[in-house]
């Protein structure tokens, strides 16, 4: 019985953390209307970025935030910029522009082979003070870096609901995401909210690559696991939904390691993948109502 | 075509015939002349590769939709024929058909539900059901009787030369094998291309709404050009095994094969004709440079070379490289024969 119920608590923590990197991806589609392919490359170079700063000054990778997510969002905004962005204009009458597809999913190639390139195919940890500590709730026993990975997602979800509902540009990505005409005629730069939307989408996988670091790996094929996760959950939270990513990354994180426990842990993906058609075929419009104009 | 009798017509057509009739000829006769492994290893590689991006091209080019996870098929291809040759000893002639009307099934299971729905669903679902077969594939020791041996993979038996059983010594004979699937994958697609199902793709790919407005089944259509290219694509899956005699889940269902299928089709350009085969003649010798001369270390590099070439071209030349080279034909012709080619502008 306790196995049982630290098994879903471990699932929903690090379904979290998986959560995280969708809702980047789900922030960047519900503006963009692009699935960002490349997305879990952005996470492998959070993590490295993660990694570097942690053995470049000994700070803890929370504190390294403070660098790393600006850096992060940097990197999106010039990469929307300078690059997705003249894509897009060719394509700019299109509602979904597949070249922009073929960039992202060019971008992601070309980025864990650099990676592959430049870091060696070697596994890289860090070691923090907490690295492998657990608290004990009762019978239950949790690791300290998950539940601080845990402790982020929530608070970043928080601030990411607040940012988009009251700021201004909060708003006015919202807007940009309902319709684009219309924003526009509103007198919005979508442009430059597609760059800010885009840095956001990254900034948010840097925070993840954050979080990451003290119980994972980096690799530069660590984001292809994170990937295939993320695109399942968005289809599953619904495209676009930034709750839907959340409570599709629990769902997932939760089947993972319930299923680990009756099954060997690589069987447990094939269970993720058929709930992934079940969904396509049942509700493509995903599990958490949102049916768009599209 | 039909031939016209306008002047120009007749002469353009006939530049362009003559200039296929000596590709044909010249790889007709290449085994005539080279007798080298090597080279004949090389140019299998390549026809290969143009044979598996012109049939990704039938669903990717025509029908305007982004599959990245055509080495599913081609896996699905190699396994269930070599299962079917190993347990019953069916030639790998026929198994190849059974592998692909298996993947043009799983195509269009995978195609029914999004093919309705946006692109992005679609090259979701692609990407994650090729992911998900070779978790399968990895983790089962065998299905039903059929021993696959998970992450291990199959091992082909051995016949020597034996035409029947799809095996030969001398790699000449894979040489005409694939000439000939390249040649009629080439055909359909011209034929497909010039049919109403071909103008609809097109329509269904560019103007869905437009096209479903008009009474077109965009969807039935789509299912159709999926299917056609999946069954092909498990065809080159066998051909690849037998060639090899070895496969195991992560060499063929690789998420790197469905990038380089899709991306070789993207560069030379999707929805031509022989943009794929451009594609695959330019950037297969490129990787395989790169993969012979630096190695080891650096074993990622020619992925790194496809994804920088195609951000490139999705940059600069979003129809592909067929365009400049296209251009460069013309000049050619125009500089050959300036009265002729004249005349081709006006009848254009």
């Amino acid at each position: 019985m306790d196995i049982t119920l630290a098994t879903i608590i471990n699932g929903v923590l690090m379904g979290c953390v998986y959560g995280l990197t969708a809702m980047g991806l789900t922030l960047i589609f519900g503006v963009m209307k692009v699935i960002n392919f490349a997305h879990g490359s952005f996470l492998m170079a959070a993590m490295f970025a993660t990694y570097y700063f942690f053995r470049l000054t000994g700070l803890d990778p929370y504190l390294g935030m403070v660098v790393t997510v600006p850096l992060l969002f940097a990197f999106g905004y010039f990469i929307q910029h300078f690059l997705i962005r003249p894509v897009f204009k060719i394509e700019r009458d299109v509602r979904e522009p597949i070249s922009v597809l073929m960039l992202t999913a060019g971008l992601w190639i070309f980025m864990d082979a650099f990676a592959l390139a430049l870091f060696g195919a070697f596994y890289k940890t860090i070691k923090t003070s907490y690295r492998g500590a657990v608290y004990h709730f009762g019978d239950v026993t949790v690791s300290v870096s998950r539940f601080y990975a845990f402790l982020t997602t929530v608070i970043l979800t928080v601030l990411l609901y607040f940012f988009l509902k009251k700021t201004r540009i909060g708003k006015a990505i919202r807007a940009t995401g309902q319709d684009r005409d219309a924003a526009r005629l509103m007198g919005i730069n979508i442009d430059r909210i597609y760059d800010v939307a885009f840095g956001l989408g990254i900034a948010i996988v840097g925070v993840a690559g954050a979080v990451l670091m003290p119980f994972y790996y980096a690799h530069p094929t660590v984001g292809v696991v994170f990937d295939i996760r993320a695109f399942i959950i968005v289809v599953l939270g619904g495209l676009g939904s930034i709750p839907g990513a959340l409570l599709g990354g629990v769902i997932i994180g939760v089947v993972e390691s319930v299923g680990a426990q009756f099954m060997t842990a690589t069987w447990t993906e094939g269970i993720i993948y058929a709930i992934f058609i079940a969904v396509l075929f049942l509700r493509p419009e995903g599990l958490f109502g949102f049916k768009a104009e599209w | 075509m039909k031939k016209e009798t306008g002047p120009g017509r007749r002469l353009r057509i006939e530049g362009k015939t003559w200039l296929i009739v000596i590709v044909i000829v010249t790889l007709l006769a290449l085994p005539l002349f080279i007798r080298s492994v090597t080279f004949f290893q090389f140019m299998i590689l390549i026809l290969w590769y143009a044979y598996l991006t012109t049939s990704w091209n039938l669903v990717g080019g025509f029908a305007g939709v982004l599959p990245l996870g055509h080495a599913a098929f081609a896996g699905i291809g190699a396994y269930t024929s070599s299962v079917l040759f190993i347990h019953y000893g069916l030639t790998p002639w026929a198994g190849m058909v059974v592998g692909g009307l298996l993947a043009a099934i799983v195509g269009v299971i995978i195609g029914a539900p999004t093919f309705k729905l946006r692109g992005a669903y679609f090259a979701l679902a692609t990407i994650a059901i090729s992911e998900g077969l070779r978790v399968i594939l990895e983790n089962i020791q065998k299905i039903g009787g059929f021993e696959i041996n998970g992450a291990r993979g199959i091992l082909l038996p051995l016949k020597g030369h034996s035409p029947i059983d799809f095996q030969f010594l001398d790699k000449r004979y894979y040489y005409y094998v694939i000439l000939a699937m390249l040649a009629v994958i080439f055909i359909i697609t011209y034929r497909i291309a010039r049919s109403k199902l071909g103008y609809y793709l097109t329509a269904g790919g560019e103007e869905k709404e437009g096209a479903e407005a008009l009474g077109v089944n965009v969807a039935k259509c789509k299912l159709i050009a999926m299917a056609i290219s999946t069954f092909f694509t498990a065809m080159g899956g066998t051909f690849y095994m037998q060639l090899v005699h070895y496969i195991y889940p992560r060499g063929i269902l690789s998420l790197d094969l469905s990038f380089e299928i899709a991306f070789i089709a993207i560069i030379g350009g999707r929805g031509t004709l022989i943009g794929p085969i451009i594609g695959a003649v330019l950037l297969v010798p490129a990787a395989e440079l790169t993969r012979t001369y630096l190695g080891g270390s650096y074993e990622g590099v020619h992925l790194m070379l496809y994804g920088a070439v195609l951000m490139a071209v999705m940059l600069f030349r979003p129809r592909g490289l067929m365009e400049p080279l296209e251009a460069f034909y013309r000049w050619g012709i125009q500089k050959l024969a300036p009265e002729q080619s004249v005349a081709t502008d006006e009848v254009k």
